[in-house]
Order: C-alpha cells, then structure tokens, then sequence
C-alpha cells in the first residue's frame, strides 16, 4: 500500500515545497531583471533578457561579507551550545534550587525586542572595547539563541533515562565526566537542531551588526547588503543576487543536515 | 555514603574550580581576543556618512581621501543607513565621529540635542555657502553645519510618451493643466505621473512643491490652500492618473516605475539628471497651483562637526569641511549641486547642461526655514501621515489634514 | 482500554519505565536537599545565569529607567533626565494609536500563530510518513528561514505591490481586480499577515515534526489494533500527545511574533496611517522612526510588549502546572 501511495505523496510534496518556495524563485527572477523592466506592469514571470550585473557586482564585493557571517554563525554555535548544554543537563537531571525559576527567567529573556537589547549592548560593548569586533558580535548574536537552547537541550535531556546517569555513578563519575561521556555524545540530535537554530538565527541578524558593528573592517552579510541601499536610490539586482548568493551554501547545508534535526529533538517533552 | 560523599565534594570542587577558570578564561580571552582601541593620534579623524552604496572606489571617497591627503591626517570613513543617523549618533553619544554627515531635516534635532557644534564653538567658515542652501543649518541664528552639496525636485517627462499622446510640454503650466495633460496621457493607453508619498520624510519631501506651490505654510496644515494641494494628489490617484503603488513608493522605487518607458511625468529628484539623460528624459519645474514655478524643498547633507572631549581637534574637523565643501569635487561626486557659488560655477563649466538644476537650487526653499527648526520633523510626521491616510481613503483630505494639524499643535505644545 | 494505557507507558519513554518501579534501595529523594549536589548543579548553571544577568537584565533595566524619566537625546550628552514616574505610560495609554496598535499586536499574533501553527502541524504530519525525496523536501522547506530579513520582506512587498506584482498580475489575468495589498488600510495588516505566517512556518514544521517522531510507534500500532482510522488516531492520539510540544512551541511563536518588526516596517511601516501599527512598530516609530525621538515613550511602549509576553508566559507556566498535576 505505501508504494502505491509514495508516488502521489512526493508529487503533492513538490507541489507544496514549489508554492513555499516561489517568493525565492521571485527573488531570483528579480535578481536578473534588467533596471528598466524592475517596474513593468505586469511583471515578467521569467527574466528573457537575463541581467547578470547585480551577480558580478556581488561576487567581488560581497564574498568577505559572506565569510564574516559564516564565522560569526559558526562562533555563535559554540559558544551558544557551550553555554545552553551544562545549563540544561544540570536543570534536566541536577535538580538545582531555583530551577524553574530559571526556566522561566529564561523564557522572559526572550521577550526583550531587539533594539531594547541593542541599545544595552552598545553602552557595555562601549565600555568593555567590543564594538566593532567579531567575538563582540558572535557574543550579542548569541543571546538570540541561547535561552531557546537551553529549553530544547532541557526538554531532551529530561527524557534521557535516569539509568544511564546512575550507572555513570556507581562506575564514579562526577557530573562533569557524566556530561562530557555520556549526556553529550546521546545528545547529538539536539546539539544538531540547537546548532541550527543559532547559525540561522546569527547568520540572518540585522539589529545587533547594525548596531554594534558599524565601523569593523570585517561586517556580515546583513550589513553587505547595504551597500546597495543608497540614500536615494537602491540596486535591487545586487540585493537580490546577494541573497540569493547567500542562501545557495546555506540551502546546501540545511539539505545536509536535515537527517540529524529530525529524530527526537524534543524527547522528554513528553514526560513534563 | 561517605565514600559517596568524599567523590561527589571532589568533584565539586573540580567542578567549581573549572567552571571559575573556564568563565575567567573565556572573558579574559574574548577581551584579548578584541581589538584594542584605536589609539586616538592626533593625525587620525573618524567621519561618518550615509551612503553605504559609495565604496572604497567611488569618487566621493576618493574626494575624501583627496582632502585627507592635502591636510596631512588620516580620515576613517564608515557608511551606514541614513535612515540611522539619529539614532547611530545618539547611541554612540560618547564616543562621536569627529565629522558627520547629516541629512538635513535631521540637522536641528540633533543641535537640539547637543550632539553639535555652532561655527561659533569651532571656528568654522561659513561666508561662501549660499544663504538659501545654508539656512537648513541655522537655528537661533547659530550656524550648526555646512552643506555638502543640495539637490532638489523637479518633474521629468518622457518626451515619447507625451508626443505619443499629443501633449505639449508648454502647455503644462499649473496644476489644471498637468491635470489635463495626465488625462490626454491616461486616454492613449500610457500611465500618467509617479512620485513618491511613502509614509517617512521622502514622502513630505516630494509633497512640498505642490504644498508650497499652491500656497501653504507648514504651520498650518488645515488650511484650504494645504487641501488643494492634497486633493490634487488624491485625485490623481482616485482617477487613475497616478498609482495607488505612490502610498508605498520610495523615490528610487517610484524612479524604476519611471523607466519602464510607461510613464509620462515623475516627479523626482537632480539625482536621477544622468540617468535621465541616458534615457532621454528632460525635466521642467514643478509648476505652482496657478502658474509659476513651485517653490521646492532642498535635499542633501550637511558636514557637521559633533562635539568631541579634546576641542583641539575642532581646528582640523573644519579643515576637512572646508575641504569637502569647497569647490565642486565632492559635491559632483555626490551628484549634488555644490553648495558654494565658485563650486556652481566650477559644476557649470564641467557641463552646461546642468543649469536646470543649479537654477532650480537657487530657487529652493529648506524645508526647516522660517525659523521651524526642531518643530519642522514634528509636523513633517503629521503631514505624511496626513497624505497616507487621504491616498489610501482612510479619510479624506479635509479630515485627515485637520487632524494632522491639530495632532501636531498638540505635540509642539 | 488497552490504548490508552499504551499511551501511558510509553509516555514514561521506552521500556526503562518498567525498571524505574523497582524501588532503588538506600534512599527516595537523593540530592534534592544536600549542599554540595546543589553547588554542583550551580556550577553548571552559573555561566548561563552570569550571562543573563549581564545581557538581559542590564538592558530591560535601562529601558525601565528610559521608560521612568523624561529622556531627550540631549539626556545622551548630558545626562540629565527627570524621574517622571508613570507619566510616559500615561501618555503612551492615552495616545491616540493606543488601541488600534493593541487591536492590531492582538490581530497580527492570534492569525499569525493560528496560521503558522496549523500549517507546521499538517506539513509535519505530511512529511511524517516518509516517502522519496521527502527528507529533500523537508528540508528545502527550512531554506526561507536562511534569508535576512530585509530580503523576505522586501520580496513579498515586491509581489505584493498594487501595479507591478506578480500577486496581482496573477489576480488580473483570472479576471480579478487589482488589490491594492501594501496600500490600503484593509488590506495592508493581511499582507504583513501573509509575509509572517511564511516566515514562521518553517519554526513550526522542525518542532512539530521532532515531537511527531518523539510518538514511539507501539502507540499507533495499538491504536490500529483497535480499529482507529487516521483521523481519530490524529485527534485522539496523536494530538494529545503532541500537547507538551505544541505549548511550547505556540508560547515561543507568540513570544517572538509579538517582538516582529523588521517585515512590517519593510512593507508598510506600519501604514498607511495606522493599519498595521503593532506595538513593535509603535515602540520604533516613537524612538528614531518617526519625526521626533520621543526615546521615553517608546521605552514605555517596549515595556507595555515585554509585559504582554510576560502575561502570556504566566498563562503558559499555569497551564503546565495544571497539566501535570491531572
């Protein structure tokens, strides 16, 4: 029964993903729309007459820009795991005084908006030499992400059996040595989805650089796409081909990667 | 349970210990980690602009980097959103960039706020800029800043479109007759006029020459002659003479709209003057609502010298704005109109064509004049939101001007 | 009944439940109440603390003093600014965009997550029962969440727009009149709507479709033994269990949906007018988006928001403790 139905799921599935996805073939064909047809009324549902400026413009102003997000997305990964992780595993399994008040501080924490958070930033980045640096930026980018990650390593390490733990005991483990032997490495979905979620979350930031890191020699993508946008005018060929040239490694990864966000991120969610 | 005891407090105690040394070591290294400061030598100036789109290779920031030369210093440029000014410098209170672009509006909320310096304070010399150009920097008679350069609106056409139409561009001459003119255009299957209402600054910066063209005063937004000016835009846009997409246009958007040939008339600004010709466009004035032409705001930025802890810097910050506004290299590198009678002359002899536009900044009117100064961003935010509420049928011109008015009145209390 | 019994064990996870019944023997409660446990548990949760301390709170607490004293940007050169109490919330509840900024904050989350989440939870269940290029498709799913949101924005404002957008080209070309979606009171709030509710499907789907895979399969097995067709076991089985993850993640999604800004500052800046004014928006527009920089106000209005979240997270912390108590 399920080979018969396979073949309709999949052309449904395409179907679905094609109308998910047309505003990114828009983007696309806007990209290489020439100037004077950006406006038509109706536009074309297809660039004819292909305008490949906004690309070359891209591809020798923007890899740098490209190459600073990618490191701040992947800075914003460590540190965020690095801080959520221990956090979780010691909520999770632990059981500190206090800790579903953090769990709630922490939910709180992700109420602030963004320029609120900016504007505090600026003044203690100000203060500490920050501003304009990539470890500042990677640290701000992370307060995006990392209450919402120690939630998800919580709730998935809440559902790690209680067993495990005390075995690790009785061999005379201490909790560290039980975190870094035997939490972590059964974690790995979770370490995956949270990884994700702060690349993404880091790699698509406008606030915190525009705030935060005007001046630096090195500015993430976000920023990058500003040199399109002048005070009057904007160059929409470059914008768009920037976001398309941005998005192509990163589609890439996510296709990659997608097999490890699936299985039993939110183990032990169930049990709350 | 001792021996329990005795493993669970070693570990603890490791556990504290690396928990302590890992915080430490991992503020201590994303300290070292950042950049120091940049050591503040006399020799090294910070100027801040809006144009994020002028790279290292554009000619404004070699006009920069000319000037940087000549005064023996370095300059640091850093672009960003002009859309950011005020709040970049604000937020960046106490560390201020030794010279800031600003666009003009701006320039009395930010000496309002202290953040700027009068020519008074610096030293700066202001006896060759226009006065008409000038005066968007003056506040109670102190002059806060110097233009780099001014642009303004007019009304471009399309010849093509017009002759296909059987339009006579002479004989647009006040409001009836552009009115008449769109429709002849509209009649032979062409688009009339596009301009730019987006609900922010731009938008009351392109209603003005018709506001001011028939005879408002911006202390009075209710007044009959501000709501015939209005109704001219909305019924423009009701009768299909322009797009209902103006509500939402910027003026680059409402210039792409432009050149798609489609068009007859938009109404934007010197900026667009090369594009324009490539494209074979000619510009006129913005009539007035009885003839004449409509006075139109000045656009562009000013230098200005925000306040710094050491003032002895304040003597080479106005080197470098004397540099940037003198003559008419990094006015021309902007595309404005220099801000300096030489600097037009200069502009003129490099390209005659450009007369329209240097004539139609002499006839110009900043936006903040008549001694409006902070009040003018107040009514201007009323005034936008006045003209988005009528294009979009919200309300109606008389209403939504009343309340625009009164809205304001209100606030400047 | 034999499902639901099934339901229950395997809710406690997979097998070990049985285990767990057999007494452990010297104690019941083994760390709860000792000291250096306690200092152990800390020492992990210490960096995180720190770091909330110093990047949460000092920020929320600048913006409560904004929000107390009468600051003007001459307040950042000078440092004067007089305590005004509660006279900035006064203001911002009196103002005149108060209620349809509350209208639209309640309109623009309600739909927003209603849509988001209904959409995530029938994808992730779509996608559930595996089939060829089903993961390729899942995952190209995520790609929107890649683009900056300037991007997003600025596209679907492109589609959208009155005369040169697909969207409506598409409408005229099946006869319909134009709609003018960014520009017209009516309709300008459904188009923000529209670009959201794109944006956060993706959010939905991961979660969703992690807490699907979480249902271990004897469940779904018992249910067929007893004879459920598909939608019962959804609605019966499959619904209840996703409850836990369903709550977090439709508290997260109104939690960030209040905090929007960028989408519909890029498509409409919150016009025309006020039609698609939400708190966010309001909050900017009184700080630097506006004409003048009223930074107190927009500081009072920034609070109004994070206490709306606040109450909404209370709800959430009741609902869960009355859920575990049944």
């Amino acid at each position: 029964m399920k080979n018969r139905r396979s073949p309709v799921k999949t052309i449904v599935g395409v179907v679905l993903t094609a109308i998910m996805l047309f505003p990114l073939y828009w983007m696309v064909n806007v990209s290489l729309t020439k100037p004077s047809d950006l406006r038509k009324d109706p536009p074309n549902l297809f660039p004819f007459d292909p305008n490949f400026d906004g690309y070359a413009r891209v591809l020798s102003e923007q890899l740098p820009y490209l190459g600073t997000s990618l490191i701040v997305g992947l800075g914003t990964v460590i540190l965020t795991v690095a801080l959520a992780a221990p956090a979780a595993f010691a909520l999770a399994k632990l059981q500190p005084r206090g800790g579903t008040v953090l769990n709630f501080v922490l939910l709180t924490a992700q109420m602030i908006p963004g320029i609120i958070m900016a504007m505090g930033f600026y003044l203690i980045f100000n203060n500490w030499g920050m501003l304009d640096t990539i470890p500042g930026l990677i640290l701000a980018d992370s307060t995006l992400a990392v209450p919402f990650g120690v939630l998800i390593f919580t709730a998935f390490m809440t559902g790690i059996p209680d067993e495990l733990i005390s075995a690790a005991k009785i061999d005379g483990a201490g909790a560290w040595r039980t975190f870094r032997s035997i939490v972590l490495p059964v974690s790995r979905n979770s370490v995956v989805t949270v990884s994700l979620f702060a690349f993404l979350w880091a790699w698509s930031d406008f606030i915190f650089a525009s705030t935060l890191n005007r001046g630096g020699d090195l500015q993430p993508i976000t920023m990058g796409i500003y040199r399109y946008i002048g005070n009057n005018t904007q160059d929409w060929n470059a914008i768009m081909a920037t976001a398309v040239v941005a998005s192509v490694p990163a589609a890439v990864l996510l296709v990659l990667a997608q097999r490890y966000v699936a299985a039993g991120v939110t183990a032990g969610a169930v049990k709350d | 349970m001792i021996q329990r005891g005795n493993i669970v407090a070693i570990t603890a105690r490791q556990v504290r210990t690396i928990g302590a040394l890992t915080l430490g070591a991992a503020l201590v290294g994303t300290l070292a980690a950042c950049s120091a400061p940049a050591a503040e030598t006399s020799s090294s100036f910070t100027l801040w602009d809006p144009y994020p789109d002028r790279d290292g290779d554009s000619t404004w920031a070699k006009a920069v980097d000319a000037c940087a030369t000549d005064l023996d210093i370095t300059i640091e440029r850093t672009a960003s959103n002009t859309g950011d000014t005020v709040k970049d410098l604000t937020t960046a209170s106490s560390n201020l960039p030794d010279v800031a672009l600003v666009d003009n509006p701006k320039v009395s909320t930010l000496a309002d706020a202290g953040i700027l310096t009068t020519a008074k304070d610096n030293g700066l010399d202001v006896s060759n800029i226009e006065p008409n150009i000038l005066s968007a920097g003056e506040i109670d008679g102190q002059v806060y800043g110097v233009p780099a350069g001014a642009n303004t609106l007019g009304l471009y056409y399309n010849p093509t479109v017009l002759a296909a139409a059987g339009v006579d561009i002479a004989s647009v001459t006040d409001y009836a007759s552009l009115t008449a003119a769109l429709e002849k255009v509209v009649a032979s299957g062409a688009k009339g006029i596009t301009f730019s209402a987006v609900g922010t600054e731009e938008g009351t910066f392109q209603f003005l020459p018709w506001f001011w063209g028939a005879g408002a005063d911006l202390t009075a937004l209710d007044s009959s002659e501000a709501q015939s000016a209005l109704t001219l835009w909305t019924d423009w846009v009701k009768n299909g003479l322009a797009p209902n997409s103006v509500i939402s246009n910027t003026q680059g958007t409402s210039w792409d709209e432009f050149l798609t040939g489609e068009y007859a008339f938009a109404e934007n600004g010197s900026w667009f003057k090369s594009a324009a010709d490539e494209a074979g466009y000619e510009s006129i004035q913005i009539p007035g609502i009885d003839g004449g032409a409509a006075p139109a705001p000045t656009g562009g930025e000013f230098l200005t010298i925000p306040v710094q802890k050491d003032t002895a810097r304040y003597a080479t910050s106005i080197k470098i704005v004397e540099c940037l506004s003198g003559g008419d290299t990094a006015a021309t590198a902007l595309g404005y109109v220099a801000p300096t009678a030489d600097g037009q002359a200069a502009q003129l002899a490099a390209d005659p064509s450009l007369e329209f536009w240097i004539n139609a900044v002499g006839d110009a009117k900043p936006r903040t004049a008549d001694n409006l100064g902070v009040k003018y961003s107040v009514i201007s935010e009323q005034l936008y939101t006045a003209i988005q509420n009528a294009l979009s049928g919200a309300a109606t011109p008389a209403d939504a001007l009343t309340e625009a008015q009164t809205a304001a009145a209100e606030k400047l209390k | 009944m034999s499902a639901s019994r099934t339901v229950e064990r395997s809710a406690r996870g997979t097998g070990e439940a049985a285990s767990k019944d057999v007494a452990s023997p010297a104690r019941r409660k083994p760390y709860s109440t000792r000291l250096k446990p306690q200092l152990v548990a800390w020492a992990f949760i210490a960096p995180v603390v720190i770091y909330l301390a110093v990047f949460y709170a000092y920020p929320l607490f600048r913006n409560l003093d904004l929000s107390f004293r009468d600051y003007t940007l001459r307040s950042f050169i000078d440092g004067t600014a007089p305590f005004v109490w509660f006279d900035n919330y006064i203001e911002v509840l009196g103002s005149s965009t108060f209620m349809p900024a509350l209208i639209n904050t309640a309109v623009f989350t309600v739909v927003s997550i209603v849509f988001q989440f209904s959409i995530g939870l029938a994808l992730a269940v779509f996608f559930f029962k595996n089939f060829p290029l089903g993961n390729t498709l899942r995952a190209l799913f995520l790609v929107p969440w890649l683009l900056p949101l300037l991007v997003s924005a600025s596209i679907w404002a492109w589609m959208l727009n009155s005369e040169s957008g697909v969207i409506n080209a598409v409408i005229e070309a099946f006869g319909g009149t134009q709609v003018n979606w960014l520009t017209s009171p009516q309709w300008a709030i459904v188009s923000v709507l529209i670009a959201n509710i794109w944006i956060g499907i993706p959010f939905n789907l991961v979660i969703l479709y992690s807490g699907l895979q979480n249902i271990p399969g004897e469940v779904y097995e018992a249910a067929s033994l007893d004879g459920a067709g598909a939608w019962q076991t959804f609605w019966k089985i499959t619904f209840p269990l996703l409850r836990p993850v369903s709550a977090i993640t439709i508290l997260l999604g109104l939690v960030y949906t209040l905090k929007v800004f960028d989408i519909i500052w890029i498509m409409t800046k919150g016009g025309p007018g006020n039609s698609s004014t939400t708190f966010a928006i309001w909050s900017y527009r009184l700080g630097f988006g506006g004409g003048s920089p009223d930074l107190s106000p927009a500081a009072a209005v920034g609070n109004l928001l994070i206490l709306l979240a606040f109450a909404f997270g209370l709800i959430y912390i009741r609902a869960q403790r009355r859920e575990a108590r049944s």
